[in-house]
């Protein structure tokens, strides 16, 4: 796989888009390619087509050449790895991928978290994301409180939603095995889950509101 | 209300059982300014006078604090900032966030008939939510009953600051003998025909027939809280505003 050190800015043209398909981190525009991320251009080469079987009753048309696949890789650090040693696959949420995250800040519509692992993997750097209030129960939606469901400092299992907009991804709880998996009391301690809403501090003995998942 | 005052308090002190009252039945309430850390120590978080209620078993620290810091239940006098598609924003101290005050708040309020409130006008509320995380909310209406039990624009009158200390001592039930403060008694006994109306933020509002009366009554109110006048004082400053009417 050719490797290529050259650092491309958003917006930089990269080519013409019937030359090369483009891959993670790279869009089309009237007909160009273009890198959308700040990052090293990366070409990988496709699989070498076979040639057409052999036959001597047939003419069968060649395969159209299949193109190399242009992409920005978003660790710069990515790109100057060893030969050989390609650096960890970058994960990014998609729709319907388990996230853990945790609360960065309540609103009374919404909860603010940062994403820090995407099913297995933990994230090098966050993802903002956004609890809605409408998505952190399936059930009596409308008489959800935020301030009863999370509070900042929790870890909450999610599910991603939607890719949302440019600022944040949007996430739900809406289910049993979704939540708050893990709190810290207002005294400062470690809390025990007691029910689907309820985590006790056992120093104070203090019970505290959330939207508890399931722990398995 | 039995209350009794025993000492001053500094944070951090260390108290002894015989400052705190005890009951046959009912559990200690610790009030403000108090925090208990397990498993049975008791310290005050502000520097204070330490009261005791013996008829309730409550304990709390009275002091004068500069801030107001919101808590669920206070009855507030709140400053319309602006509106919005579904809340009013409305300061309850300066230089603190703003409070929600939900359109569809008031009594009897509905989509085609609530209150239209210009930014600078008053409200009497009770705060809903109060926590250290999010910022404030109002209502103007009883959640439970749907009445507004007094709550609701304040029109007319005009609004002066007090310490949150008078504020407190003007809401007490009978602010004459445990709050010490006679002046409004002594404007009433006068004939003066006023009202008023008392945030827990440190805020006045008084309305009554003539400009001049109304800040008669708001001056001496503040003049009481910032000398520190006591009751003998109080009716003097009374008398001496109303040679004037």
């Amino acid at each position: 796989m050719a490797q290529s050190m050259s650092i491309a800015v958003p917006g930089q043209l990269l080519g013409p888009a019937n030359e090369s398909l483009p891959g993670p981190g790279t869009h089309i525009h009237d007909s160009n390619l273009y890198a959308s991320i700040l990052g090293p251009i990366t070409k990988t080469n496709p699989p070498k087509p076979l040639g057409p079987p052999k036959r001597l009753t047939k003419i069968i048309p060649a395969a159209p050449t299949p193109l190399s696949t242009v992409s920005i890789e978003r660790n710069i650090a990515a790109g100057h790895a060893k030969d050989g040693s390609k650096a960890k696959a970058e994960i990014l949420p998609e729709v319907n991928s388990t996230v853990l995250c945790r609360v960065t800040r309540i609103q009374p519509r919404q909860a603010s978290v940062a994403i820090l692992v995407v099913g297995e993997t933990v994230l090098d750097g966050e993802w903002q994301g956004l609890i809605r209030v409408q998505d952190v129960r399936a059930t009596e939606k409308d008489k959800v409180k935020i301030f009863e469901s999370f509070r900042p400092g929790d870890i909450v299992r999610a599910v991603v939603i939607s890719l949302g907009d440019q600022s944040n991804y949007y996430l739900s709880t809406a289910s049993n095995i979704l939540g708050v998996i893990m709190a810290t009391s207002e005294a400062g301690n470690a809390m025990y889950p007691v029910s689907w809403k309820e985590y006790k501090d056992p120093e104070t003995g203090a019970s505290e509101s959330r939207k508890v998942a399931k722990p398995f | 209300m039995a209350v009794s005052m025993e000492r001053f308090v500094l944070p951090g002190e260390s108290l002894d059982a015989e400052y705190l009252p005890s009951h046959p039945t009912l559990p200690l309430k610790l009030g403000p300014g108090l925090r208990h850390i397990p498993p049975n120590t008791i310290t005050p978080t502000v520097a204070g006078q330490l009261c005791s209620d013996k008829r309730k078993n409550a304990v709390w620290v009275e002091f004068n604090g500069g801030r107001y810091i919101p808590t669920v239940g206070d009855l507030v006098i709140a400053t319309i900032n602006r509106p919005s598609p579904e809340f009013y924003y409305a300061s309850l101290s300066d230089y603190a966030p703003q409070a929600t005050l939900p359109n569809l708040s008031f009594e009897g309020a509905s989509r085609k008939t609530r209150p239209q409130l210009q930014p600078g006008a008053l409200v009497y509320a009770r705060v809903s939510l109060a926590n250290k995380h999010m910022d404030p909310e109002l209502e103007c209406v009883s959640s439970s009953t749907g009445k507004s039990d007094g709550l609701g624009p304040l029109n007319g009158g005009m609004l002066f600051t007090i310490s949150l200390g008078m504020a407190r001592r003007l809401m007490l039930p009978r602010p004459a003998e445990q709050g010490r403060v006679v002046v409004l008694d002594e404007f009433g006994a006068a004939g003066v025909s006023f009202e008023i109306a008392v945030g827990r933020n440190g805020k006045l509002w008084v309305d009554s027939t003539s400009l001049k009366t109304t800040l008669a009554i708001g001056k001496a109110i503040q003049e009481t809280d910032l000398k520190g006048l006591n009751p003998e004082e109080q009716k003097k400053l009374a008398r001496k505003s109303m040679k004037d009417f």
